[in-house]
């Protein structure tokens, strides 16, 4: 088995608060190990891969240089990435093999971010959030990222600040080594009043068949009358090993709006938690997913609701090709104090193969009668006659089973509310890539 | 059935709804406390066992000793101490009774106050026949006779295994081995009684069968097995009652059900289940870990569970389908009535194995007071079990700001042509309709269990018309003191 708990020489090791910190992230982990099919988190996604291979971190910069070494015909996507950018109008954080690269320079007056451990150093605020939004203890990868806490990004944005285009974090990895494993943690913090997008942005270049591991936490905190929407697109190789956890606090009036695409990755989990700390506070969490191949694609959401007069709404729906397997867990959680509340969840699934396999948890626990809620799943395959319909007018198998598929994900797709970032994952949600 | 009246005094003197209360004071053969190889060769000895029955006792034993008892339902109880347990216990009697004349008449009594007439002669219709089961031990079968003509063996299960050893050797323990769960193994190594139920190929049982559960005895458990097996083309209704007396400690009931469906054959299996739920703050009650699986062997078998939750201050049951044959049916109706203290994980899992199974579940729990319930369902579909469907539905109704609602279904599907629905909604009483009914003169309790039938109805009109009536006046009763 490969140790995911390595001793390596981290920045900021001269503070003791953090080492402290990193510390109790590793015992934490290794106190819980990976999960198994015994963990009911976990249930239906074993990342038992992960036991498989020895993964290590990226070299550091000095040896960065010269770890490409492929030469002039370089197939790893190193050299191939330069002049690349992000499709859409965005203020563009970029990340490489889990470094960060570059920031932005254009950003607007009240908008900060910093590398984490520049604000770590500065200690400006930010052990006001960070690893206060989530139990390591129940959290095995929260706890392995903490462990490795170094990189990413703290994100701050003034009261009352309207952003105009989305800030997009665009995580980039090729594969000049083999078996990789990124850590990397995003604090983000909206004040009062404040109204912003972010896409998060995970793809490869190079060799399709490269294998690394990411490991993000995002912990993401909405101030009051503040809104986010924050939307993913995950297009890692068709090998990684991609862990996501999104810890999501909302405060009064707030509102959360979460939109998910996931498409890559051997195994790939995007993980919602998110409180609504305070009255009035909104959530919506809608996700979509379409693969082939071996994958497992997980998205596991937990909502709580804490306070009265809150709101959640989600809306999963999947496509599942190949021998993957699809994987729904979701959970709406009220507290006895949060009157008047309501929730709904609904998930959907199609399968298009005999061997693709779709394993949903939808679930509900309610500690008080004012409240309204539902959830819904339901699954089944194409339909044979609205097939036929289109084979009858001359439409290729393919082409029908893809024009079946749109249709299938549009009122997922249609959730999303800015134009720019629907049509560009509307057109990446394709069955073939 | 039994009327207000009638209300035992015990029953009065704490405030307290539960009709069924009483201790009925009789002699009985107790086995010492505690588990041990020792208890339960004893209790084979008692029951004159075959040595194979015996042996496969002990081998479950031996299993449950290495086992953990689950903590994944969403229960909170005191520890259960397995070593401070009887066993066994058995009302005193000579000779085993040979007909109803012989049987104790204090125990005769007892049923009649649970308002099940053991005496075929007094009942007019004569539409049930009866299997009695006080504590450990069957005390009366009725209508035996009646049966036997078309070959409908109607029995307790301690005499089964000595009269028809060949039908049980081949199925007890086929559906429900003793490596199933911790509960299961327990009752595999101890189970005393029980009913045993075989309807030859191509009969339809001509009368409902039901047994009656009671435990009597001070730390009992009450450890039953129920094995039906539905040959070929039969069809049979089966009833089950329970009711325990009121106790401050905790008694123990660990039952398991087994049930056999082959080719063309129908089981429909109602529950009524009325076991002690405690009192207010929540002392006392049974504890009800129940085991109950059907597995529909043969084609286009069909089995349905209806159940009826009212009592027990700690459920665990899920009472399942195992769809085999082809184009075999599972339904699961189930009403779940929590109050006070009472705790409650139930469910059901529909595993369709078999071509063109279809499974369909109706749920419908309400918690009040301090209550908490969790609906809990698995529906699996295989990768061979093509053109599958399955159809739940799970509400919920919340009474009171305290009570907690919990549904967790899990749906695994491994094969495109299944179609999966699944819906869950969870509200409390709309002010409306309770408005409505006020507004017309109705008072609150009477309009809070009126719409509260209404919520069940689906439900309900799936339980023979025998059990309908008391179920119906059952929910109101567990519902008394929930509103204002």
């Amino acid at each position: 088995m490969g140790e995911l708990v390595q001793k390596v020489e981290l920045m900021g090791s001269d503070l003791p608060w953090l080492e402290g910190l990193r510390e109790k992230g590793a015992v934490f982990f290794e106190r819980q190990g990976l999960p198994t099919a015994k963990t009911e988190a976990w249930k239906y996604t074993r990342p038992r891969d992960l036991l498989a291979d020895d993964f290590i971190l990226p070299p550091l910069e000095e040896e960065k240089e010269n770890a490409c070494t492929c030469g002039e015909h370089c197939t790893c996507g190193h050299h191939q990435r330069e002049g690349e950018d992000f499709p859409l109008s965005a203020y563009v954080i970029d990340f490489e093999n889990g470094a960060l690269e570059h920031i932005a320079h254009n950003l607007p007056r009240g908008v900060t971010i910093k590398p984490l451990i520049e604000a770590i150093y500065e200690d400006d605020g930010i052990r006001k959030y960070l690893n206060k939004s989530f139990d390591m203890e129940k959290n095995p990868f929260a706890a392995l990222n903490t462990a490795y806490l170094e990189q990413g990004l703290f994100i701050t944005i003034e009261k009352n600040m309207r952003l105009d285009k989305p800030l997009a974090l665009v995580h980039h990895s090729f594969s000049c080594h083999e078996n990789l494993m990124f850590h990397l943690r995003n604090v983000i913090v909206l004040e009062e009043g404040v109204k912003a997008e972010i896409v998060e942005y995970y793809n490869y270049s190079g060799n399709e068949k490269s294998r690394y591991f990411t490991n993000i936490v995002n912990e993401i905190y909405v101030g009051r009358h503040a809104e986010l929407k924050h939307y993913k697109f995950q297009d890692e190789a068709f090998k990684a090993v991609h862990i996501a956890y999104n810890a999501v606090k909302v405060k009064g009036e707030g509102r959360y709006n979460g939109f998910c695409l996931q498409r890559g990755g051997n195994l790939a989990r995007n993980e919602t938690r998110l409180s609504l700390t305070e009255e009035r506070a909104e959530a919506e969490i809608n996700a979509a997913y379409i693969m082939n191949g071996w994958a497992v694609i997980d998205t596991t959401t937990d909502v709580e609701h804490l306070a009265p007069y809150t709101k959640s709404t989600q809306l999963v729906k999947g496509v599942v090709g190949g021998q993957a397997k699809g994987v729904f867990q979701g959970k709406i959680h009220i507290a006895p104090m949060a009157i008047k509340t309501e929730g709904a969840q609904l998930h959907k699934a199609l399968l298009l193969t005999d061997e693709a396999e779709i394993d949903v948890k939808p679930e509900l626990e309610i500690y008080n009668d004012d409240v309204k809620c539902s959830h819904g799943a339901a699954s089944g395959e194409l339909d044979a006659d609205q097939l036929f319909y289109m084979r009858s007018r001359g439409i290729g198998e393919e082409e029908a089973k893809q024009i079946l598929v749109d249709a299938y994900l549009q009122d997922v797709l249609e959730k999303i509310n800015n134009q720019d970032i629907k049509d560009w994952l509307a057109a990446k949600a394709k069955l073939a890539k | 059935m039994t009327t207000e009246q009638e209300k035992p005094e015990i029953a009065d003197e704490s405030g307290d709804k539960y009709k069924y209360g009483f201790v009925t004071d009789i002699a009985s053969d107790t086995a010492p406390k505690g588990l041990s190889e020792d208890i339960i060769r004893l209790i084979s000895q008692k029951k004159g066992e075959p040595d194979w029955l015996l042996e496969r006792r002990l081998e479950a034993f031996r299993f449950w000793q290495k086992l953990k008892e689950p903590t994944w339902a969403k229960l909170s109880y005191d520890k259960i101490d397995y070593q401070d347990l009887y066993y066994y216990s058995a009302p005193k009697q000579k000779v085993a009774p040979k007909s109803l004349d012989e049987v104790d008449p204090e125990l005769l009594k007892t049923y009649e106050k649970l308002g099940i007439p053991l005496k075929e002669q007094e009942v007019l219709s004569g539409v049930v026949a009866v299997d009695a089961v006080f504590d450990s031990v069957s005390v009366a079968t009725t209508y035996r006779a009646k049966l036997a003509e078309k070959g409908v063996i109607f029995c307790p299960i301690s005499e089964a295994v000595k009269e028809y050893p060949e039908l049980v050797k081949k199925y007890l323990g086929s559906v429900v081995p003793y490596t199933d769960n911790f509960f299961a193994a327990l009752n595999s190594a101890v189970f005393t009684d029980g009913s045993f139920v075989y309807i030859p190929k191509g009969v339809r049982c001509p009368m409902e069968l039901s047994t009656y559960f009671r435990i009597n005895a001070q730390n009992t458990g009450q450890f039953e097995r129920t094995l039906i097996v539905a040959d070929e083309g039969s069809y049979v209704s089966y009833l089950e009652g329970c009711t325990a007396p009121q106790r401050d400690e905790n008694q123990l009931h660990a039952a398991i059900v087994e049930i056999v469906v082959l080719k063309d054959a129908e089981v429909k299996y109602s529950t009524v289940q009325n076991w002690y739920p405690g009192d207010k703050d929540g002392k006392g009650g049974v504890y009800n870990f129940v085991t109950k699986r059907a597995a529909c062997r043969g084609a286009n078998s069909k089995v349905s569970w209806t159940q009826v939750e009212t009592g027990s201050a700690i459920t665990w049951k899920y009472p399942s389908c195992i769809l085999q044959g082809d184009n075999s049916v599972g339904e699961f109706y189930s009403v779940a009535i929590t109050n006070n203290r009472q705790q409650a994980d139930t469910g059901t899992k529909m595993i369709h194995l078999g071509r063109n199974t279809s499974s369909k579940i109706i749920s419908k729990g309400i918690s009040a007071g301090r209550s908490n319930q969790t609906y809990r369902g698995l529906v699996k579909v295989s990768p061979n079990a093509a053109n599958a469907r399955n159809y739940s539905q799970c509400d919920s109704l919340l009474i009171g700001p305290d009570c907690g609602s919990h549904t967790i279904p899990y749906v695994e599907n491994r094969n495109k042509t299944a179609k999966l629905e699944h819906e869950a909604t969870t509200s409390k009483i709309s002010e409306e309709q309770l408005f409505y009914c006020q507004q017309r003169g109705i008072g609150e309790e009477e309009a809070v269990s009126l719409i509260v039938n209404g919520f069940c109805k689906e439900v309900m009109q799936h339980l023979p018309l025998e059990f309908a009536i008391e179920a119906a006046k059952l929910i109101n009763i567990s519902l008394e003191g929930s509103v204002g």
